[in-house]
């Protein structure tokens, strides 16, 4: 099992990349920190991406 | 981003936490993969696809869908036969980019950070509450979530609804609310919050298929409380969807249909048949979210959401740890994206020391000149992708004829244009043959014009010199059973773009520093937190009230519904903003006068009374508006003539007091008072709340209080739920009532009389009540003067309108301006906080930036031709062009960093004085002259 | 007449923020239609100005299509 060590000061985790997790690391990107998007799934998007449209307006989704 | 990944272990405190991460191998390499869908074509596996819910099929090695990012394809090892059985591999060999390797293994990975934000979503209801339903029984009783599946066009069916039994198209659908939400049953009391919202949607998304389904929406409760979504609901109803409010017993099937038997309120048993029935589940707490909670040390509540309370609603038990989105408690898109910019915020503030150490800068070459009277000389690429457009136009033939075009110095194919090794041939190819534009034809300039301008930068030339051709998702890809017309086609398109690309001139990059500076308007709950955050962050604010004092409708409030002593957090609050050094504020203030733009306003603002009042300039780079709102008094029900008439904020105030009989034997409370299409139109989305509130206060001091309250729709979303159980359990009557046939509150001498339908007896009846408290609707104060001041968008209802619902929920549409609190709309007062928190996070990012980019391709007016009409002025939606006086004449000027590119004003320009970048009159010209001359090159 | 079919020549004017994308939408989903229109993408239909559409019927459009 390989090992690998990630250091780097000024960063921040986040744990599940749906919509929630997604615009979090966006934010903090564009805040000055360095993030770690963690997900279990092979694609980040969450729920949102299985939706077609949305409430009230009926936008498209994606 | 580390996808395929979970969380095995964090340790540490906060500001250095050891985060351990397991990353399963997906045996696909993401960097070698072009996600030409090959593999999947020839994997002889069949594989349920969880991305339709299990209603298709797919292969083990596939993608989720087009847009996933990464756009890389994995393989699952439940079911590939490699994985499994050490057999096939037909994968490996058909991989055009050999990136297939079964050789990865899972790895593990340490990190080294400073905070910790949960945002794991939520999870699924329990097959087995849904089987009381039917669901499992009969293929035709399906989840709302399958459902979306279904009606959507990437869905099982092509987005066409059928019934799985036999493939008919439903006449008569029947949607279930709250299964799975607010029932003890399955241990979920609270209300999932979002049901209702997503049933409206897809009864109206189905009716737009099919106008003649018949569609019926079982409820409870329709809770519709979110801003401008009663509108939909009425607009549902309009169409013909029909809502009613009765529990359904049981669904059976009969004959080919299902059966239902359902109860109405005046308690009649009825049985309807319907085709197709769908159940709205409800949202439950993340699978993992135990496992989340021993990793983390943090706290759940009882439902096993995240523990959080009113006044810190995103921070978990542990420090440094804080929670986004639906964890935190079942809520939609729009607040879960307001939650995580708070959450952003929260994780900066307490990162403030290091910020910026993580990131790094890139650096680029030195850009070429590149003069108007330069020989132009284009390279043109043109993309295979993989097989995805040479499969369909004869690259070829599109690049030679490119190669004769006039300017066309160097023309070549590519395999694929976005590939690592593509970018270098390209930066090669612009300095070995001088070019000096770059047309690629290949996929959208949507997703790859960002990489491909980042290629020209790399390369020395300036990222507009650059120009794309859609060849694959507006050609190959729609136009696949006609190659000829399709290679005819891309051949104009480049000969359209090559012509655009002889007038392309490069643009300046332009940035425009940032005053660190905000100023925040309203001093209420909204203000002074996001005030408080920017200082956290290290941002000073000028925090300006129009009142004597700061605190706003807190003042109002005693108590929250669960509990928390609003006072002293108010006391807190205010300490804390007096003391801080970073928050200058300043009462009895108004807003006179505001110029400039994002990173650079100036404002006049007048503080003071009387004679001691002044006016001052501040200079600052962000607006955050929090002007508040205000209870609603409506002219009804003997408001305002009758003493035994109150609102409910006036109960709170004496339920907080010392009278003895400050809790009244009898109350009667009307819902709505003014509200949902009476004086206002929308749902205040706090009444129910409210009014809850009051009731439990009322029966922990008069337990033998009677208490009938008159509702439309018990708005009680959330975990505020259990409070509405809480009050029917301790015998309050709730008794809805219909639009048509409200209450009538008169006076009787000195007794008040409430005449009411009672909808379940079937009968009028006349109460005499000590009381009448009425739940009023919230207006927004005054948005009007700050509207016209600082020309931002309102709703019809008066609240500032957000830049977009969703996906940028405290920003306005004007740039550097952003919403929190009762002046975007009505809520209560922990959503009050996270939206603060998340309008300082968006702040922010220009303070911290130092800088603001301005993306050139904005208007600019060419003063020699301005005839000073003004005619733009008054069409740009952004505030984003003004009136200068140049040698005493009118000019009209464009402020670059407001401009978003539309070109309303170059389009009207009477005598084309305005001209956008990258998007010249000449250059459009030069496309439609090129797009009729077929014959020339 | 009848076995003649009409080709005609089209020149679109696309937003990029709607229209634009729901072209390129069009293609992820495969969805197919007849090869008969070239486009021009603007950043918004507001950038169209008339004379674009009379420029291109000079030019020898036989429809213009605007989406945004």
């Amino acid at each position: 099992m390989g090992k690998a060590m990630n250091h780097r000061e000024g960063s921040v985790m986040v744990l599940g990349g749906g919509i929630a997790g997604i615009q979090a690391a966006l934010d903090l990107t564009e805040l000055g920190f360095y993030v770690y998007l963690v997900e279990k799934s092979p694609a980040v998007g969450g729920v949102m991406a299985q939706l077609d449209k949305t409430f009230p307006t009926n936008d498209c989704s994606l | 981003m580390l996808t395929n990944a979970d969380l095995l272990a964090l340790e540490g405190t906060p500001g250095n936490f050891t985060a351990t991460v397991n990353l399963r191998p997906r045996y696909i390499d993401a960097d070698s993969c072009t996600a030409c869908g090959l593999c999947t074509q020839y994997c002889p596996r069949h594989h349920v696809d969880p991305y339709n819910e299990g209603l298709s099929i797919t292969r083990p090695i596939h993608i989720d869908y087009a847009q996933a990012v990464p756009a890389t394809y994995y393989i699952d090892p439940s079911s590939c036969l490699f994985l499994q059985h050490e057999t096939c591999q037909i994968c490996v060999p058909v991989c055009q980019s050999h990136a297939i390797n079964f050789k990865q293994q899972p790895e593990e990975r340490k990190l080294q950070i400073g905070a910790v934000i949960l945002s794991p979503g939520f999870g699924k209801i329990d097959p087995k509450t849904l089987a009381k339903f039917g669901y499992g029984k009969h293929p035709d009783v399906v989840t709302s979530f399958e459902f979306e599946r279904m009606t959507t066009a990437s869905g099982p069916f092509m987005g066409e609804i059928k019934c799985f039994s036999d493939g008919r198209h439903p006449k008569r659908l029947a949607f279930i609310q709250c299964v799975g939400s607010r029932d003890i049953g399955c241990n979920n009391g609270y209300c999932s919050s979002v049901c209702c919202m997503y049933a409206i949607k897809e009864a109206l998304v189905t009716k737009e298929h099919d106008p003649e389904v018949d569609i019926t929406i079982f409820y409870m409760d329709i809770r519709t409380q979110g801003k401008d979504f009663d509108a939909a609901r009425e607009r549902a109803e309009a169409i013909g969807i029909k809502f009613v409010r009765a529990k359904v017993a049981d669904v059976t099937p009969w004959e080919n249909r299902l059966q239902l038997t359902y109860a109405t309120l005046d308690g009649q048993h009825k049985f309807e048949p319907f085709d197709l029935v769908v159940l709205s589940v409800g949202l439950e707490s993340p699978k993992d979210a135990k496992k989340i909670a021993d990793i983390t040390r943090i706290d759940l509540n009882k439902y096993d959401f995240c523990a959080t309370n009113a006044f810190n609603p995103l921070q978990t038990s542990q420090q440094g740890i804080v929670v986004a989105g639906a964890f935190q408690g079942p809520k939609d898109i729009p607040e879960s994206v307001t939650q995580s910019s708070a959450a952003a915020s929260l994780a900066a503030a307490s990162l403030k020391q290091v910020r910026g150490r993580g990131v790094e800068m890139k650096t680029y070459p030195e850009e070429q000149k590149v003069a108007a009277d330069d020989e132009v000389r284009i390279g043109v690429f043109v993309c295979h992708c993989g097989i995805n457009i040479s499969s369909v136009v004869d690259c070829a033939a599109v690049a030679n004829y490119a190669g004769d075009m006039k300017n066309v110095t160097f023309y070549t194919e590519n395999l694929y244009s976005c590939s690592q090794d593509a970018q270098e041939v390209i930066k090669k190819k612009i300095k070995e043959h001088k070019l000096n534009r770059v047309v690629i034809a290949a996929c959208s300039p949507r997703t790859h014009e960002p990489l491909f301008q980042e290629t020209l930068r790399d390369a020395g030339l300036n990222r507009n010199l650059f120009e794309m051709v859609n060849i694959r998702d507006q050609c190959s890809w729609v136009h696949a059973g006609e190659p000829e017309l399709a290679t005819i086609k891309s051949k104009d398109l480049v000969r359209m773009a090559v012509a655009k690309a002889r007038l392309i001139q490069p643009l300046p990059e332009q940035t425009v520093p940032v005053t660190a500076k905000a100023l925040v308007i309203g001093a209420g709950v909204a203000g002074m937190t996001a005030a408080l955050n920017l200082a956290e962050q290290g941002f000073d604010s000028v925090l300006i009230e129009k009142g004597d004092a700061v605190g706003g409708n807190l003042h109002h409030l005693h108590h929250t519904l669960a509990g928390d002593a609003v006072q002293s957090h108010l006391q807190t609050l205010v300490d804390k903003v007096t003391k801080s050094k970073k928050v200058d504020v300043l009462c009895n203030a108004e807003l006179v006068q505001t110029a400039g733009f994002i990173g650079n306003f100036s404002s006049v603002i007048a503080s003071g009374k009387g004679k001691t009042r002044v006016e001052q300039t501040v200079d600052h780079g962000v607006i955050i508006v929090a002007t508040g709102g205000r209870e609603h008094r409506p002219d009804k029900y003997l408001l305002g003539k009758s003493k035994k008439v109150v609102t409910q904020q006036e109960l709170e105030k004496q339920l907080a007091g010392k009278a003895k009989t400050r809790a009244p034997g009898s109350i009667v409370m009307i819902q709505c008072a003014g509200s949902r299409g009476d004086d206002l139109n929308y749902c205040s989305k706090v009444c129910c709340n409210h009014a809850l509130k009051n009731i439990l206060k009322v029966k922990e001091i008069n337990p033998d209080s009677q208490i009938v309250v008159l509702y439309r729709d018990m708005r009680t979303y959330g975990f505020a739920e259990d409070a509405y159980m809480e009050a029917r359990k301790l015998g309050v009557v709730f008794i809805p009532y219909e639009v048509d046939r409200k209450p009538e509150v008169t006076e009787k001498g000195a007794k008040i009389q409430v005449r009411f339908f009672d909808s379940i007896m079937q009968e009028e009846v006349v109460m005499s009540p000590d009381l009448v408290a009425l739940s009023v609707g919230i207006v927004p104060d005054d948005t009007d003067t700050l509207s016209k001041l600082l020309k931002l968008p309102v709703t019809a209802n008066n609240f500032f309108l957000e830049a977009h619902v969703k996906l940028r929920p405290v920003e306005l549409a004007v740039s550097g301006v952003y919403v929190c609190g009762l002046a975007h709309g009505p809520k209560p007062v922990d959503e009050t906080i996270v939206q603060a928190q998340a309008a300082a996070a968006k702040a922010a990012i220009p303070l911290v930036k130092g800088y603001v980019k301005v993306d050139p391709i904005v208007s600019s007016v060419e003063q020699d031709k301005c005839i000073g009409c003004g005619l733009c002025v008054s069409l740009c939606p952004y505030g984003a062009i003004v009136m200068q006086k140049v040698d005493g004449k009118r000019k009209a000027e464009t402020i670059a960093a407001s401009c978003k590119a539309c070109g309303i004003c170059a389009a009207h320009c009477p005598t084309f004085a305005i001209s956008m970048g990258g998007f010249t009159n000449e250059q459009i010209n030069s496309q439609i002259v090129a797009f009729g001359a077929t014959g020339d090159r | 007449m009848a076995d003649q079919q009409f080709n005609p020549s089209i020149l679109g004017f696309l937003c990029n923020w709607c229209c634009y994308a729901a072209a390129d939408a069009a293609g992820v989903s495969r969805f197919q239609y007849p090869p008969s229109m070239r486009t021009v993408r603007v950043m918004c239909t507001g950038r169209i100005d008339p004379a674009f559409v009379l420029r291109a019927f000079v030019e020898g459009a036989d429809g213009i299509f605007t989406g945004g």
